[in-house]
This record gives structure tokens, sequence and C-alpha cells, in this order.
């Protein structure tokens, strides 16, 4: 178990290089294996997590360029450590779904790719070693998008590319700055987010550095108004790019928040947490109106995945453990549940090749399985209680409450809303008369998609019902996390906050 | 007896999922049998539950932990008391009869099995919401019965106003959830808890704003489940469904959820009497608002319908004014003769081939006797009549609002009584009596099948004697609930009864004397207030114009313009200038070795200019 981490980080590429000698025919079968490999490691680390223990765990520390303080430093803890297993767990879903024939072959590798860096970026604890990861994901991303989309697949593909690129050009700006100020207050070199914790900021420096890590992180989430490039990457991305994106690479910008904004600059996010939380309000409102617009039913999910991730920044801003916790959790379960809905959707793409909803209609009636099964997703991305998306928004939305009730409320909106475009969605597609003769002879889900859809729906029930597993050792992180954060702020305005926003009771 | 409430409330269950399994398949009778029988056990046990409780003994367990983060713990626990106790037997009876009766209704549907699944899953999110012991625990049950609601009203979901009303029904009770969210919310932050035993005993230590505010959230969330103006239109609508969703969920059972609610917090709104009348208020407007739009409606389930509202009204006066257990013995009643009212209104839709409208049937006493017994039975139990059920729960309304001074709701619901009167004896007379219109138009009722009528008795013997159980009931829920002290006069208590009785037996009158003699004239359907009624206020028609079409607008709007035409057109405005920039500069690399020259001129000169003025770190 010392090396698991190194492990599960490059057990994928360095598959995924194997598989340029594996046979076209076989491809997919490898790809597969490989994925289900790489989970089975992800869960053999769950095993051996204490879910105990607030600290990092299976720490790996190798100097790499030491007279600069550069390493090779993993280590997981509660707050990566379901994200991790997220990311192993769609990559190994989304495979098993897919669909697509020509150049089988490069698509597995680059998904392989892809997983290495998902999986880099939120195990990595070196900063620089995070940004590598961060920058490679793109890459892979691009390819697939690229090669395997849809008409305007160039455009969506660089749109994608560059914007989020040019958002991180500033972080690593910014990450240098801070490696200088750590050089200058304690005389060594040191990336090691750990070393960084230990720091406090004058308030000046954070609001700076916050701005910095902030265009990157908001354009990955994507916050208002740097969402644009999320709609053209969705409507042409293949099913496997979108499951994979909206599932995990998404989240990496709302982990960013909670691993390097929170704890890094305490007084900064809390000086600029009404003006996020504004801003997250209007990602709720406007991005489920937006969806409440569309025509294509790919837009709608894209666009709803935006509302969603509002609701985990306002949970991750709420700075208690709450707020944060329910922000994380939400990670998941719309990792989950969005993976699931875009699987959905290339279901009847592959079988009608539209995703119009004008030209559906009455599929409950043809593809009773499909339907149910796109019901249970339909009602975890509303929020039904007793399914996983519950859990996060109720936690996120109450983790906010103690900070601005009336923020809290209009961010609540998205739950009517939600309600308003999916159920939207769900009757113009699904219910009716079949109007469309050519949906009437539809085939209803076959083996392979039951076999990636199923395990969502039995996770999305077992983790409505029983989140505790999950719940526990993020909690755990979090309140460390907000320790460190009430250790190292320099304001007292912040602190007071901290205090308030974890305590019961009291005046407004 | 901790096995007692496991079974209670999983027997249900497990029908829906044993069901569940059959459900894309052809008709099963057993589905239908089997998730009868197991509500039966479940109404059982509740029974013995119903004989365990009393003043000392609750029945109080933990089943395991749920959501637990930052200081938030909330466990799956639950509660059997006297008051979920009462709600348990009449949300099982309901639904036993309702489960044995659809074996009938639903006889020749192709989506039999299904239509088990949905009920049986209902019955279990209901017992959820009323055996739970904490407000998230309620929050599970509520959204529960929404889902189980939308999935049942869009029943037949090939019909557009099937599935139309089910998103209404669904997104506007969210609307109101999310009123009782935020109450959730606030409480958990001042009490740091939501289990009701912490709650109450903490409340009294909050400040009179926060209570408000609680209070109002809570009784937000109220009004979506129970309809309450102006979150009302969606009941009407919801009667798209199968008709034995409408007698449980949309009668008996979920709708009442609300009132169940309020008296739930009790303790929280007996601090804020302010609030209270503020919601009594609203009940006594809903009660005689709703009556009205029955009085001219020709929809048979619409109109008891409507009236389900009214008295959804008549309940909230009263738990509103502080009179909990009237509130609660008001809503038991109503379960039983509603739910009676719609079975009956099923069998006549059977026997006239689902047609609704009332002024197409007339005289089918004479084809279905076993019905029409019952449905004035029901109809006498609404109306209010001694020794019926309905006299003794809806009385106490009357009494209570004249005895806390509110002239202005008691007058309201006197006036409410006369048209509940009127307009149940309207449907009665022109369903089943006079002229026989249906023969013209070429129906042939028939009776239904004799396992139906029998499935009803329980029920109509219910609505027959359950009032004369009052002084127990008082007895046993008063264990828990704040009873109300009446401090009226006897005897003018007794000239409130006499008047009330007297003015539902003149509405009854009136109605039997007017619809024997043709009812009224054709003339009365162009005067205004008719059309304002038929057309329930045109309210939703405004919802439609004022929220609906310019929401829809405001979106793609939002869309097309917004985001398409400024904030992606920005991003690709600075993608094409930075492109533009470079495509122009590229021109610097000519090869021209002159110009190219010229350039290294400009440059250096700007690199001196550089050099001398600005100087950083010296």
């Amino acid at each position: 178990m010392n090396h698991i981490l190194t492990l599960i980080v490059f057990f994928p590429i360095v598959a995924g290089i194997f598989a340029f000698l594996v046979h076209p025919k076989s491809v997919r079968v490898f790809g597969i294996s490989v994925a289900t490999i790489e989970f089975i490691l992800s869960i053999i680390l769950w095993l051996g997590f204490d879910a105990n223990t607030s600290g990092i765990q299976f720490v790996e520390y190798i100097p790499l360029i030491s007279q600069f303080g550069m390493s090779y430093y993993l280590g997981v803890d509660g707050i990566s450590l379901f994200l991790v297993i997220l990311s192993t767990f769609m990559t190994m879903v989304a495979l098993i779904a897919v669909s697509i024939k020509t150049d089988i072959k490069n698509l597995v590798i680059a998904v392989l790719f892809l997983e290495t860096t998902m999986v880099g970026v939120f195990l990595s604890l070196d900063i620089i070693l995070f940004y590598l990861f961060w920058e490679a994901s793109l890459v892979p991303m691009l390819y697939i998008i690229g090669a395997w989309g849809s008409e305007r697949r160039i455009y969506a593909a660089i749109k994608f590319f560059l914007y989020t690129f040019a958002g991180s050009v500033l972080m690593l700006v910014g990450i240098l700055y801070m490696g200088y100020l750590f050089y200058e207050a304690t005389g060594m070199w040191s990336f090691a987010i750990t070393d960084w914790y230990q720091m406090a900021l004058p308030f000046g420096t954070q609001l700076w550095l916050f701005g910095a890590f902030f265009l990157a992180f908001a354009i990955k989430v994507p916050m208002f108004p740097f969402h644009t490039w999320l709609p053209y990457a969705h409507g042409q991305a293949p099913t496997i790019g979108s499951v994979i994106l909206a599932a995990v690479l998404l989240k990496m910008g709302t982990y960013g928040f909670v691993r390097f904004s929170l704890p890094l600059f305490p007084d900064a996010s809390i000086y600029f947490m009404i003006p996020i939380a504004i801003i997250a309000v209007i990602m709720v409102i406007y991005a489920a109106m937006v969806a409440y617009a569309q025509e294509d039913m790919k837009q709608v999910i894209a666009y709803s995945s935006i509302s969603h991730m509002g609701i985990i920044i306002l949970g991750t801003f709420a700075m208690n453990a709450e707020g944060i916790t329910g922000s994380i959790f939400l990670m998941i379960s719309h990792g989950i549940v969005s993976g699931a809905l875009f699987m959905l959707v290339g279901v009847i793409y592959d079988r009608r090749h539209t995703k119009m909803m004008s030209q559906f209609g009455g599929l409950a009636s043809v593809m009773p399985t499909f339907a149910t099964i796109y019901g249970i997703m339909l009602m975890a991305s509303v929020g039904l209680p007793l399914t996983i998306g519950f859990v996060g928004e109720f936690l996120s939305l109450m983790g906010f409450y103690r900070i601005d009730w009336v923020i809290t409320l209009f961010a609540g909106t998205g739950i009517i809303l939600g309600a308003l475009y999916m159920l939207t969605l769900y009757k113009r597609s699904f219910f009716g008369e079949v109007t469309n003769e050519e949906n009437r002879s539809l085939k209803d889900l076959n083996g392979k998609e039951l076999s990636a859809l199923i395990p969502l729906v039995i996770l999305v029930v077992l983790l409505g019902v029983y989140p505790k597993p999950i719940l526990g050792p993020i909690d755990l992180s979090v309140k460390k996390m907000i320790q460190t954060m009430d250790n190292k702020v320099v304001t007292k305005e912040a602190k007071d906050l901290i205090y308030k926003a974890n305590s019961i009771g009291g005046g407004e | 007896m901790e096995k007692y409430l496991y079974i209670t409330l999983f027997a249900p269950l497990l029908g829906s999922l044993i069901a569940a399994l059959f459900a894309a398949q052809k008709k099963m009778l057993f589905t239908g049998i089997i998730t009868s029988i197991l509500i039966g056990i479940s109404f059982l046990s509740s029974v013995i539950l119903l004989n365990y409780i009393d003043g000392d003994t609750i029945l109080h367990v933990k089943m395991m932990d749920w959501i637990s983060a930052g200081n938030i713990d909330i466990p799956f626990g639950f509660v059997v008391d006297q008051v979920s106790v009462i709600m348990m037997v009449t949300v099982t009876l309901v639904s036993t009869v309702v489960h044995v009766y659809s074996i009938g209704y639903m006889e020749h549907d192709k989506s039999f099995n299904r239509f088990f699944s949905y009920l049986s899953a209902f019955v279990f999110s209901m017992l959820i919401l009323v055996m739970s012991d904490n407000f998230a625990g309620l929050f599970i049950g509520w959204e529960g019965v929404g889902l189980c609601s939308w999935l049942l009203i869009g029943f037949w979901y090939h019909k557009h106003s099937a599935s139309w009303a089910a998103n209404e029904a669904f997104i506007m009770n969210r609307i109101a959830d999310l009123g009782m969210l935020m109450g959730l919310f606030l409480i958990y932050w001042k009490v740091g808890s939501l289990q009701y035993d912490i709650v109450f005993a903490n409340i009294v230590n909050l400040d009179v704003t926060t209570l408000t505010w609680i209070g109002v959230f809570l009784f937000i969330g109220a009004m979506g489940k129970s309809a309450q103006f102006p979150l009302h239109t969606w009941l009407a609508d919801a009667m798209e469904g199968p008709t034995p969703v409408s007698a449980l969920i949309h009668a008996a059972t979920m709708v009442t959820a609300g009132v169940y609610l309020v008296i739930r917090a009790g303790e929280i709104y007996a601090l804020i009497p302010e609030v209270g009348y503020v919601i009594a208020s609203l009940g006594a407007f809903v009660a005689v608002f709703a009556a009205s739009m029955a009085l001219v409606n020709r929809d048979l389930k619409r109109i008891i319908a409507y009236s389900t509202l009214s008295q959804l009204g008549y309940m909230f006066v009263a738990a509103g004014l502080g009179a909990y257990w009237i509130a609660l013995f008001h809503l038991m009643t109503h379960a039983f003769f509603k739910s009676l009212l719609f079975l009956g209104a099923g069998n006549v839709m059977h026997a006239m081939n689902d047609e609704l409208d009332i002024k197409k049937m007339g005289g089918l006493y004479d084809s279905m006797k076993a019905t029409a017994i019952l449905m004035t039975l029901a109809s006498i139990a609404l109306a209010g009549i001694y020794p019926f059920a309905g006299f003794f729960s809806k009385d106490k309304i009357l009494e209570v609002a004249f005895n806390h001074e509110a002239y202005l709701l008691w007058f309201a619901l006197f006036i409410g009584a006369a048209l509940t009167a009127f307009y149940s004896f309207r449907l009665v007379m022109l369903v089943f009596f006079g002229e026989k219109v249906h023969k013209k138009l070429g129906f042939h009722p028939h009776e239904v099948q004799p396992f139906v009528i029998y499935a009803l008795t329980p029920l109509a013997l219910l609505a027959i004697v359950a009032g004369f159980f009052e002084h127990s009931f008082h007895a046993f829920v008063t264990d828990l609930l704040k009873d109300y002290e009446f401090t009226l006069d006897h005897s003018i208590a007794l000239i409130l009864i006499f008047a009330t009785s007297a003015v539902a037996l003149s509405g009854i009158g009136f109605a039997v004397y007017k619809y024997s003699r043709g009812g009224f004239s054709e003339s009365w359907e162009k005067k205004g207030i008719y059309k304002l009624l038929i057309n329930q206020y045109y309210i939703p028609k405004f919802y439609e114009l004022t929220i609906q079409k310019p929401l829809y607008n405001l979106s793609k709007f939002a869309w097309q313009k917004i985001d398409l035409k400024i904030v992606d057109a920005t991003v690709d405005m600075i993608a094409r200038v930075l492109y533009g920039t470079g495509d122009t500069a590229r021109k610097i690399q000519s090869g021209n070795l002159s110009s190219m020259l010229r350039w290294m001129v400009a440059g250096v000169a700007i690199l001196l200019v550089l050099a001398i003025f600005i100087r950083p770190m010296v």
C-alpha cells in the first residue's frame, strides 16, 4: 500500500501506452479492463483509508528539484478520496457504454491518458505537479472533442482548450508568486500545499493571489459569465466526452476552490464571499432559465450542470462544515447524475441521430426501461430526498443559509426551476402519443447500456439513502480545513465570520 | 411493539417493489391482490399500535443514521404518538379500501401492475411523512408523496392534459417546498437540530421574530401540499389522474399533509397566534372561495376537488386558531366521507364510460342504487348533518371561530356550510335523480361489481358513525396536543349548532327543490358571475399570462439574446481581436530587408526609451 497513489495515477497512462500495441478489435475490452482495475485500485485505496483521521494519508514524497522546492508529492484525504473514486468509476462506466466504432483505439488511449491527469489533479499535493496535471488534462479532451465530435467539433474543441488554458496561465503566475513569497518568509523554496497551509499572508496579498487563482477555477467550473465554452463542448463532444467532462473535469474547478482558495487565502475568500455567492445565484437561476429555453436535450443537461455548479459554489463559500461537506458531496452526486444523464442522451442519439426534443414524444411507451432510468436520474437531478442529489443540495443550501438567507432563497429557486426544465424535458420526450413514426420501432436499452447504467442507478439510490460512508470522511477533512482557515486568518472580520458560520443560535 | 411500527411502514414498500417488478408486463391480478393484502397488514398493525399508545406510552425508534455533517445529525427516526397513530390508521384504512377498489376500477387498464406499484409507494411515502420524528424525515415523505402524486396524476401519460397537470402539481408544490426548506434551515441554525422533541423543547428560548419566520416558512410549505390560495390551481387539474388516486391522494391523505404539519408544529404556532390567525383567515377565505367555484362546475370530479379545497380551508381555520385536535378530527372524518364520495364518483364514471359532465347524467339512481346511496350518505356527511361524521367535526370548527370572537371567520364558514350543502346536493340531484339525460346520449350505465361496493362499506360506516368517537378522540389526542379551551356559553353553542344545521339543511333543501324542477335556466350562464366562477376567477389564465408565458419568453431571451449575443459574442470577439492583431502584425515578418531594418530601428528606439525612463528594482 506504500505506493498505491503512484500506481493509481500512472497505471492508466502506462496501460494507455501499451494499448498502442493492442489489436483494434480488442482494444475496447482492454480499455474496460484497465479502467476496471483502476477502479478496483481506487476502492482498495478507500478500504485502506482510515476514515477516523482527518489528515492526509498514503503520502508519497520524492524531491524532484529540491533547490526550487519542487517535488513529487501525492496524498489523499477525505476531500480528494471520493473525487478520485468518482473519476475512476465514471471512466469505467463511460468506457463500458461507449458506442463509437471509428478509431476506437485512439479513443481508448485518449480516455486512459485523461484518467491519469484527472486522478493526478486530485492527488497532487505539490502545486507544480497539480498544475502539470491540470493543464495536461486539456489535451486528451481536446482530442476527444475534436476527433469524435459533431459538425462544429473543431470550433468547440479549440474554444474549450484556449478558454480554459488562458484562465490557467494567470494561476501559474499566482503559483510562482506564492512560491516566491514562501521563499521570502522562510528562506527556502516549497511548492508543497501542506507547507503553504502553514503560512499566513497579509490581507492585500491574499486578494491578488485569490484573484489569480479565481479565474482559472471559475472558467473550469464554469462560473457565469465564463461558461459559454461549456454548451459548445457538450453540444459537440461525443457521449463519452460529455460524461467525463461533466462528471469529473468540471469538479476540478470546485475542487480547486476547496483545496487552494479557501485554506490558502481565507481572508480573501471571506472578503469575496458575497460577490461570489451572487455570481453563484446568477448561475443557478440564469442557467436554469436558459436550460428551460433549449430545444436540444443535451443542451438542457449542459446548462443544468452550470446551474448545479452554482449550488456547489454557494456551499463551498458557506465557510462552514455543513456547506462545504455538502458541496463536495454534491460534486460527487452531480458527477454521477449528470454523467448518467449524458449517457442516456447518448443512448437515444445512437438510435435516432438527433437530440431535439421535438423529434420525440411518447418514448415512455416504446422504451419503458429507458424511460424509468431516465426518470430516476431526473428525480436525482432535481434533488428528490432519498436520491443522491438531495443530500448535497440540502447541505449546501443549509450551509449558506447561515451566511445570508436572502441569497439562499434565490439560490433555492434552483429547485423549482430545476423541476421546471427537467419535467418539461421529460414531458416533451417521454409523455404523450408517439407522433414520429421513426420512434415507434426504437429498441429499449440493450445489455451493454444496462450494464453501464444500472450501477449508476444503484449508487443514486444507495447513497441517497445512506450517504454516511462518504459524508463521514469528507466531513472530518473539511472540519480540519476550517480549523486551518481559522488558525491563519489575519482579519478580525474573517475570524468572526468563521466563528459565526460554524455556530448555532445567537442573533443575526 | 417496534416490529409493528416497521410492519406498518414497510409493508406498503414491499408491495410497491413487488408490483414494480412486473410494472412493464401485462396485467397480473395478483399484484393488485398482494399490494392490497400488504396495505391491509399495514392497517392492522397500525390498529394494534393505536391500542398500544396511551397517555404515557409512545413509541420512538431510531432506525439508522441518514445525514450527518458539521453539527447536523439527521437519523431515520420514527415516532408513533397520539397524532401520528391517528394519521397512520386513517391513511392505511383509506388506502386499503382504495387498493381493493382499484382492483375493480383498473381492471381493464394495461398498466395495472404499474398502478399498484405507484399507489403503494405513495402509501409508504405518506407513512414516512406522518411517522418521522424530525422535520427532515417529514420532508422525505413530503417530497415522496409529491413524486407519487406526479406519477399518478400523469399515469395516463399519453394524454397531454394528464402529463401537463402532473408537472403543474409537481412544480407548484416545489415552490412551496422551497419555503418549507427555508423553515428547516432556520430551525436548524437556531436550535441546532431538526428532531421534533429537541426543537419543541427549545423554541421557547427563541425570539418572536424568528418564530414568526419559522411559522411563515413552514406554512408556505403547507400551502403547497394542501393547495391553499394562491397555490391551489394544481388540485383541480390533478383530477386528470385515475379516480382512486383522486380519492386517496387528492382528497383523503396527501393534501391534508399541510394540515398535519401545522398540527405537528402546533407548539411553534401556539407561540405566534398572529401567524395562526392569518392561517385561519386564509383558510376561511379558501373555504368560501373554493365552495363558490364548486357551485357552477359541471365536471363531477372537479366539484369534489373544490369541495376538498374548501374543507381543507376549514381544517386550517381550526389549526390556525389553536384547536389542533379539532383540525385533526375533521381531517380524519373528512378522509372517510370524501374518499367515499370520490370512489362513488369513480363508479359513476365507469358507468358513464368516463364521461364527467354531470349535466349529461341524471336519473342514474335506477341503474346504480348502491352507489347512489353511498354517495348520498357521503354528501350528507359532507354537508354536516346530524348524526353524520361531518356534523361533529365541522360544527366544532365553527364553534372555535365563534369562541375566538373571530366573527368574520365564523360568518365565512357559516356561508361555506350553506354552499357546501348546496353544491353537494346539486351534484347528487344532477347525477342520480331528475331527467335521464344520459339515455338520450346513448349511455348504458350499469352498477360496478359487488366486491367494489363491499369495499366501500367501511368508509360509509365510518362516515356515519365516526362523529360519535369525538370524546374518546379528544381525550386521546389531547395527551399530546394542546387542548382547546371553550369559553363559549353552552346555550350559545347550542344556538350555533342549530343555526349551522339549519343553514346546511336549507342548502340541501334548496338544491333538491331547484334541481328536481329542472335546475337553473340557461340564461344564468350568460351572467358575469357565472363566467367568473366557471373560469375559476380567471386565476389559471392569469398565471398563464403573468408567469408561465413571461418566464418562457424571458428564458428564450436569456438564451438567444444574452447568452449567445452578449456573453458568448464577447468571448469570441476577444478571440477575434487577438487573432486579428496577430494577423496584422504578421506583415512585419515580410522578409523584406529594408522594412525589417526600419522595424528594428523602431524597436531599438523603444528599448532605449524604456531603459532610460523605467528602472525597476534599483
